[in-house]
């Protein structure tokens, strides 16, 4: 009886011990990577033989210097660009970029119309509610993963002022 | 015989003024309608004119049907020109397409408008390929391909250009027009294609009506398209 009871307060110890250390890791791990904070990351819903989709974010730069996104990396695709669409007269270029700027202390908006991770050639195109993982390396070393998830584009009552002038 | 003449010139005369009377008030009557709804417009350009008609073309649908003028016929369309390698503007321009036919279908008018979507890249877009590709966005999308020298005969009076875009592999890039041939290994490498992005609306006589610039609003597309049809 009294053994028992010694069991059951070393067991629940132990697991004190272990869940103390695993948020303190967590708590770690979340404190290291605010530097740069990514939101909302989505993938444009595609046709299933699309060759190319977009993939938008949010990219959040909370330090105190310019940090510019210099590739994103995914399995299954034969190819990931840096793309920014722009309008010139009544002409809309895709303008390929060598990397992305994400000024200090501010973010940079990747949306359709203006700046996007272009996926191109998809071994398969992911469907909608389909989750894609990219990671994101940055120039000042750090990486990012991120889960995008695969949406349609548009509500019907959207805003439209997602084009730059 | 002085008044036989004079009364032959007065006839004369007459015909005339009535020739130019008529001819006047064709000319300004087919425009007069449209010029007052500009000033109404929301967000679309009036591109009706009688005296340039579409040339004939003869394309391919995306079951492998001709498609040509008459499919213009007989109904109001919308109309793009996309292509299937553009991860943006035209994917963004086939959904504002979408819902702005269900937009219209909810209006007044009630009218369903056919939704054609002509490639600028038929190399790639083959109609098989454009059939999985657009009617996804909607079924009762058409899209066209066809010969490349017709596609680009057809652009012109719409407005529209292009140019293909070929990055090598140090970065640097190559613009080509319309008409330049492509190099043997940019269907290996792949290209882009800067183009306008309207959408453009057919009256029932199978010629433009009028055009959309990007970026669409398919509500106020709609208040103008209400517009034209009540006018029509």
């Amino acid at each position: 009886m009294f053994n028992k009871k010694k069991k059951l307060i070393l067991a629940l110890t132990t697991l004190t011990i272990l869940s103390v250390s695993t948020a303190m890791e967590r708590h770690h791990t979340n404190h290291t990577t605010t530097e740069i904070v990514i939101n909302n990351p989505w993938v444009r819903s595609a046709p299933p033989n699309a060759p190319a989709l977009g993939l938008f974010m949010q990219i959040n730069n909370n330090t105190d210097h310019d940090i510019k996104l210099l590739s994103a990396n995914a399995s299954g695709y034969k190819r990931i660009e840096l793309h920014r669409s722009v309008v010139q007269g009544d002409m809309m270029k895709m303008v390929k970029q060598e990397f992305m700027p994400i000024p200090a202390k501010g973010k940079l908006h990747l949306k359709p119309g203006s700046w996007h991770i272009m996926l191109i050639n998809p071994e398969s195109v992911p469907r909608k509610g389909d989750t894609v993982i990219i990671d994101l390396i940055f120039d000042n070393g750090l990486s990012k993963t991120v889960h995008a998830q695969v949406r349609k584009g548009k509500k019907m009552t959207g805003n439209h002022h997602r084009m730059m002038h | 015989m002085n008044n036989k003449l004079l009364s032959g010139i007065g006839v004369v005369a007459l015909v005339i003024a009535i020739f130019y009377f008529y001819w006047w008030n064709i000319n300004t009557s087919s425009n007069k309608n449209y010029q007052d709804l500009t000033k109404q417009l929301k967000v679309s350009h009036i591109i009706h004119n009688p005296d340039k008609k579409l040339l004939s073309f003869s394309l391919v649908d995306h079951n492998n049907n001709k498609f040509d003028n008459n499919n213009f016929k007989g109904k109001w369309t919308l109309l793009s020109f996309i292509y299937t390698h553009c991860p943006d503007i035209c994917p963004t321009g086939l959904m504002d397409m979408s819902i702005l036919k269900s937009t219209l279908i909810k209006r007044d008018v009630n009218i369903v408008p056919s939704l054609v979507a002509i490639t600028f890249d038929p190399a790639r877009d083959t109609p098989s390929v454009l059939k999985t590709y657009v009617t996804h966005f909607d079924k009762d999308f058409l899209g066209v391909s066809g010969d490349q020298v017709q596609i680009n005969q057809l652009i012109r009076p719409f407005g529209t250009y292009y140019e293909r875009v070929i990055y090598a592999k140090n970065g640097k890039s190559t613009v080509l027009k319309n008409d330049e041939p492509l190099p043997k290994d940019a269907l290996e490498s792949g290209y882009l294609i800067n183009h306008t992005a309207w959408i453009y609306l057919l009256s029932p006589d199978g010629q433009i009506f009028a055009g959309f610039p990007a970026p669409h609003n398919p509500i106020k597309m709609a208040d103008d398209i209400e517009l034209f049809i009540k006018n029509y």
